[in-house]
């Protein structure tokens, strides 16, 4: 199929058999995320876009279909490290210091981490916690404990990079201050970024695609393509383009 | 915030300060049973004087304490990995597990004398005292791990191997942590009991019954007081340790994600009973292998089959199944009463300390302290205090169970949501009715879980007073049948005993399940 590392998702189907109800939460759900694009994901609660995630990541199983990332199954594609992560809450571990919590995915790879000091400090510098290296995640602020799980989504220095609304713990303020920071951030990796968000501005901010699910079942509505040219700034917020694309997507959203 | 904690400080030690002068005063003045109760300086004294004894007896138990408490922990911690790696696994040694949680450690104690040598069954009974505890700190801790870190874990490939290295094991360390410091005291009292069933020259628990029909309150005391502070000594070790590392391993935010049951998938029905079978039958199979590994005689040492021939199949089995009745008759009635009326003060207690905060701030380090010290110590004093009369059984029974119950319902009614109790008082509710709104109910669970965890305290309670003083009941029958060397009905009280002792557990369990069901709560581990 695919040799690029993009992000590919083929009539995918996935039903959650609870007791007694059944949930669909894929129906038919296809997505497909270009090498180097940022693609938001958004809808509401219970329309399948985390699990669509989780699937793409190997922590779900699905009932039919295909998924490819970077050209192999989930599970393939994970172990070999070309992945990266960052989930609603930063879930660090907090007895690890802030480097050491860097480090993890290495440990679980199976990789030496003491190899990876020098991405590490880059890392930490680009993520803005410098001088904070050996700080326990107790000592930090959310938004600070949230910058040290993005750069941990990045040290595997990965091609794919999936974000389960890595700022939804955040006030609007700050988030609109690390909305900025992720988009250079991720501009600097060259990856292809999956991000699962609940918020329009966030979306649209962000993303070169905006893709709008509905639930019951869990499926793909529609596909908005979001022209502003990188880097966009903090002023997009107030122009009217912006407002009339988030208005846009606000519509397919409530299904107008 | 600075103030308040201070001035409860000094108001703490204000008190105290009352407690040791009123203490003195009354053992000065011998006004508490003739003398039983000396005077503060008194029993310092008498410490000094005897001094030279203390040494020998303290190496003794703490040595026996220490070895059991690394044993038994050791074993514990490998036994919760292996419980929440295989949870088949906990279901089938459910039994085991029970029964060693509420054996009666002095109904074991003459049984182990007999099947082991040395200081073997000092450790051991110290090791049983403490597995439980530790064993379910350990399942705790390994089952509430955060599921979004490993989440982080499995999203790189990690197999469940890793999860448990990277993530589990060192997020149990707090739970473990606060089981060791459970179950340290725990260690000393089984060590202590182990030396109550006789051998071995040294050991506070011997110093202890030697110096009891001597009728010197001052050194009785003495030893209480120094096998409280050990144990209280032990607790606070790991206390100051959990503290410690606590502040580094919880987790920074709340995670509102639901954690699995755990084998919450419990097979078809023939599978289910095949293992509840296997969990009922283990206890016996052990106790089993216990005796044919230990090679002692036949004679000395009784398999299950050999309690049921002693029992109901020899010639002298009527004789043997009427003492055991009669002694039935005269400890569970007892035990029943004094938990009863114990839980009831708790409850009532915990109740309507929420009107009385102030209270609660400086009871609750005393009843922190009591459940710290070893129960042997202190029977021998309320023996003192009150004759060996039947009044001396109840009391201890009440003051077994009262304290934990009173601690735990204290814990439990605290953790009711401010809002909650604001609720009724916005709509004007008296303090009566919100106490029936919304306290009573919300301590409920814990009066279950306090009636369910004291019972095989009480009845440990009840049975030491038994041996040591009202010469009534299953204790007396198991100190007589050591005198009388008659090993059956040694074995049989102690097969009794524990069985008595889960029965009661489980079927609390259930009456337990069956009211919090209907009224939507949860019970308390």
């Amino acid at each position: 199929m695919h040799h690029d590392h993009g992000i590919h998702l083929r009539a995918v189907c996935k039903t959650f058999r609870g007791r007694g109800a059944d949930v669909e939460a894929l129906r038919d759900m296809n997505l497909d995320c270009a090498p180097g694009s940022f693609t938001a994901l958004i809808g509401p609660s219970g329309c399948g876009k985390s699990t669509a995630m989780r699937i793409a990541l190997g922590l779900e199983d699905y009932d039919s279909g295909d998924v490819r990332i970077a050209g192999q199954p989930p599970a393939a594609a994970t172990a070999a490290g070309v992945t990266g992560v960052a989930f609603q809450d930063a879930a660090l571990l907090p007895w690890r210091t802030v480097a050491r919590n860097i480090a993890l995915p290495l440990e679980v790879l199976g990789r030496d981490p003491a190899k990876y000091g020098h991405e590490i400090a880059k890392l930490i510098e680009l993520v803005g916690l410098k001088g904070y290296e050996n700080s326990l995640p107790g000592q930090l602020s959310g938004g600070m404990r949230q910058r040290v799980s993005i750069a941990r989504s990045l040290i595997t220095g990965p091609e794919v990079l999936f974000m389960d609304e890595p700022f939804g713990a955040l006030d609007q303020i700050r988030r609109r201050q690390m909305n900025v920071e992720l988009q250079r951030i991720w501009l600097e990796s060259e990856s292809t970024a999956l991000l699962v968000t609940h918020g329009i501005d966030e979306a649209v901010f962000l993303a070169d695609y905006v893709v709008v699910m509905h639930a019951n079942p869990g499926r793909v509505i529609d596909i908005i393509e979001i022209p502003f040219e990188r880097p966009r700034r903090n002023e997009l917020y107030s122009a009217p383009e912006f407002h009339a694309l988030c208005d846009k997507v606000a519509m397919v959203l409530h299904g107008e | 915030m600075a103030n308040r904690a201070r001035f409860l400080r000094t108001a703490t030690a204000r008190n105290l300060l009352i407690l040791v002068l009123v203490w003195e005063l009354v053992g000065r003045m011998d006004w508490i049973a003739g003398g039983a109760l000396p005077g503060l300086s008194e029993i310092l004294i008498r410490l000094w004087v005897d001094r030279g004894d203390y040494p020998s007896h303290i190496w003794a138990t703490v040595h026996a304490s220490i070895l059991g408490f690394l044993i038994g922990n050791a074993v514990a911690v490998g036994a919760g990995v292996l419980f929440v790696l295989f949870p088949t696994l906990l279901r089938l040694t459910r039994g085991f597990n029970i029964a060693v949680f509420a054996l009666p450690p002095i109904a074991i104690a003459p049984i182990l004398v007999l099947t082991l040598s040395g200081m073997a069954p000092r450790i051991t009974l110290a090791a049983l005292g403490v597995y439980f505890v530790t064993m379910s700190a350990t399942v705790v801790g390994l089952s509430q791990f955060d599921s979004r870190a490993a989440d982080v874990v499995r999203a790189y490939g990690g197999k469940d191997w890793q999860v448990m290295r990277l993530v589990r094991l060192r997020g149990a360390v707090p739970d473990i942590l606060s089981g060791l410091r459970i179950a340290a005291p725990n260690a000393v009292l089984g060590a202590i009991l182990a030396e109550f069933g006789g051998g071995g020259r040294w050991g506070l628990g011997t110093y202890l019954l030697g110096s009891l029909g001597r009728g010197e309150p001052a050194r009785l005391w003495g030893i209480g007081l120094v096998a409280t502070l050990i144990a209280g000594l032990s607790y606070l070790v790991f206390a100051i340790i959990s503290a410690r590392t606590l502040g580094s391993t919880r987790s920074v935010t709340l995670n509102t994600a639901i954690p699995d049951a755990g084998g919450g998938t419990p097979g078809p029905l023939p599978v289910r009973l095949a293992i509840f079978a296997g969990a009922a039958l283990l206890p016996f199979v052990l106790w089993w292998a216990f005796i044919r590994l230990s090679g002692v005689p036949d004679l000395i040492a009784k398999t299950p089959l050999g309690v049921v021939e002693y029992l109901f199949l020899s010639d002298t089995s009527h004789i043997a199944r009427g003492k055991l009745l009669s002694a039935l008759a005269e400890t569970l009635p007892i035990t029943a009463i004094g938990m009863i009326a114990g839980l009831g003060f708790a409850f009532l207690l915990a109740i309507s300390a929420r009107m009385f905060p102030g209270f609660i701030k400086t009871f609750m380090p005393v009843a922190l302290v009591t459940q710290t010290m070893p129960l042997v110590a202190l029977t021998p004093l309320l023996v003192l205090m009150l004759g060996r009369g039947t009044s001396v059984t109840l009391w201890i029974t009440i003051s077994v169970t009262f304290f934990p119950a009173f601690v735990l319902l204290v814990q439990g009614i605290q953790r009711v949501p401010q809002t909650v109790l604001d609720l009724p008082r916005a709509y004007g509710a008296s303090a009566w009715k919100e106490l029936r709104m919304v306290s009573i109910p919300a301590a409920l669970p814990y009066l279950f879980a306090a009636t369910r965890l004291t019972v095989p305290r009480a009845l440990l309670g009840v049975m030491i007073a038994e041996w040591l003083a009202t010469g009534t009941g299953l204790g007396n029958l198991l100190n007589q049948s050591r005198g009388y060397l008659d090993y059956g009905m040694i074995w049989t009280v102690a097969a009794v005993s524990v069985c008595l002792s889960v029965a009661f557990y489980y079927a609390i369990l259930l009456i337990e399940r069956r009211t919090l069901t209907r009224l939507g709560m949860q019970t308390v581990e």
